[in-house]
């Protein structure tokens, strides 16, 4: 396995660049500012909370992160009416949750048990609920569900349930009835919730831009923040075209101009004129609170918003070199083909 | 007994509903579901590569000859940031798959359980813990 230093390297040595040549120029300006002024000050009292600040003043996220956790995206239905668990219930459910989760749980002979790949020890799901104990990732609506679908949202749904029913991947004709992760383009179309594994995140800023280096699937975000408009609507990315800017302590940054030409391309089947807005803020030294809403009238019934934890690792994120190493795809497609032969 | 049958059903539909959620790609277009395989071989190379580890293994056969395997496992990033490298699993280590079997008909399995001779699974970790406190 090769490991992500070499760019990452390189992105800190511009951060690195780019922030002494933005102390130097405020070096000048703040010896005639008032010390209560100074950017980028980091001096504190003694037992106060630290402000997370770069060197050149702008809220400080940069690390990695994990946003691994239990807590489902939605409310499961036993507790419809309880948006938040006591310690002993979070206990409980934490402790039924990996239950459920364990891999080692056999179904031989089944599609499911082929499906489920391998054992335990390659997941990496985490193995707590949030600490605020939310039953749901959502938090509005406030019964933690996703809202209801438009017509044109039932009909994807519905659409993507049958090419997902017929095992399309067993018969392919070529990689393109394959999704963009069995194709290694993308993990999904963002926004980006907790997976089986490699959950972790970089965040690297410069003045002027954040990049958020995506561990799985090896994807770099990289926002620059102001106030630019979006690309033209014609322009259509895999990433999307995002646009961030600072509101006090929290990175807001809005997402336009999705593309739908493969599979999972767009956030659960959402159309490519989906508008994300995602909100970060650090509210502590080893955490940070993520937050987006989803908005597309073509889809759902109303926007929607999630709240979820970014929680540092202490690690490196590596490598996800997935496109050089899918061995996988060649083999389904010479097996597709073997069925076709074995049929005549 | 009904209750007892019953019960096995509701069981089966439980772990069924239970098993999580799947791989980076389907594994059962690559393996098929009836061919289910158990192999015993020696390991002779592994690569650490994205989106899934290989471990490639020589089977001994019954008349003497030996047959090479590959076994298709999972992400090395999350075996690397558990402290497995690439000398955890050395060349020579004899090793049990219990997997299933391309579906074209190659010597190729998925490593869907992978234990040591004596029984031990291989590459024993736990989850990696949530930070989230």
């Amino acid at each position: 396995m090769r490991i992500c230093r070499g760019r990452l390297q390189a992105a800190r040595l511009q951060t690195i660049a780019g922030a002494a040549i933005c102390v130097l120029a405020l070096a000048s300006i703040d010896a005639q500012a008032p010390v209560g002024e100074r950017r980028g000050a980091q001096a504190r009292v003694e037992g106060a909370p630290r402000a997370f600040k770069t060197p050149w003043g702008d809220p400080d996220l940069q690390g990695t992160w994990s946003n691994q956790t239990l807590t489902p995206l939605e409310r499961p239905a036993e507790f419809a009416n309880k948006p938040v668990l006591s310690e002993a219930e979070a206990a409980d459910y934490e402790k039924r949750l990996l239950r459920n989760n364990d891999a080692d749980v056999r179904a031989p002979g089944t599609r499911q048990d082929v499906n489920t790949a391998y054992n335990n020890v390659w997941w990496d799901r985490g193995n707590r609920i949030v600490a605020d104990r939310r039953t749901s990732l959502i938090i509005d609506p406030p019964d933690g569900r996703i809202p209801g679908l438009t017509a044109g949202g039932q009909a994807r749904a519905e659409r993507e349930r049958q090419i997902a029913s017929s095992n399309v991947e067993e018969h392919a004709a070529s990689w393109l009835d394959f999704d963009v992760y069995s194709r290694c383009i993308l993990r999904s179309g963002l926004p980006r919730l907790s997976t089986g594994y490699n959950n972790n995140y970089e965040i690297v800023q410069t003045p002027g831009y954040v990049a958020i280096f995506q561990e799985q699937i090896h994807e770099t975000r990289i926002i620059p923040l102001g106030t630019q408009p979006h690309l033209p609507g014609t322009i259509r990315q895999w990433l999307g075209d995002s646009r961030g800017h600072w509101e006090g302590d929290t990175l807001v940054v809005e997402t336009t101009n999705f593309t739908d030409q493969a599979r999972g391309s767009v956030f659960r089947n959402a159309t490519k004129n989906m508008v994300l807005v995602e909100k970060w803020r650090r509210v502590g030294d080893r955490a940070i609170d993520y937050q987006f809403t989803v908005s597309d009238p073509e889809t759902w019934t109303r926007p929607w918003t999630v709240k979820m934890p970014w929680n540092r690792i202490d690690g490196l994120v590596y490598e996800y070199a997935c496109h050089e190493g899918n061995l996988s795809m060649q083999h389904m497609l010479e097996a597709a083909r073997a069925a076709e032969k074995q049929a005549k | 007994m009904r209750s007892g049958i019953a019960a096995l059903i509701g069981a089966v539909a439980c772990s069924a509903i239970a098993l999580p959620a799947t791989a980076h790609h389907s594994f059962s277009a690559e393996f098929d579901a009836n061919k289910p395989v158990k192999l015993q071989g020696t390991v002779t190379k592994v690569l650490w590569i994205n989106p899934h580890t290989w471990i490639h293994i020589l089977v001994m056969k019954p008349d003497g000859t030996t047959e090479p395997w590959e076994i298709e496992a999972g992400t090395p990033n999350t075996l690397f940031r558990l402290g497995f490298t690439r000398e955890s699993l050395k060349n020579g280590t004899l090793i049990n798959v219990d997997g299933y079997l391309a579906r074209d008909g190659s010597h190729r399995a998925n490593g869907r359980d992978l234990t040591l001779p004596d029984g031990r699974k291989l590459f024993m970790a736990g989850s990696g813990p949530a930070a989230d406190k």
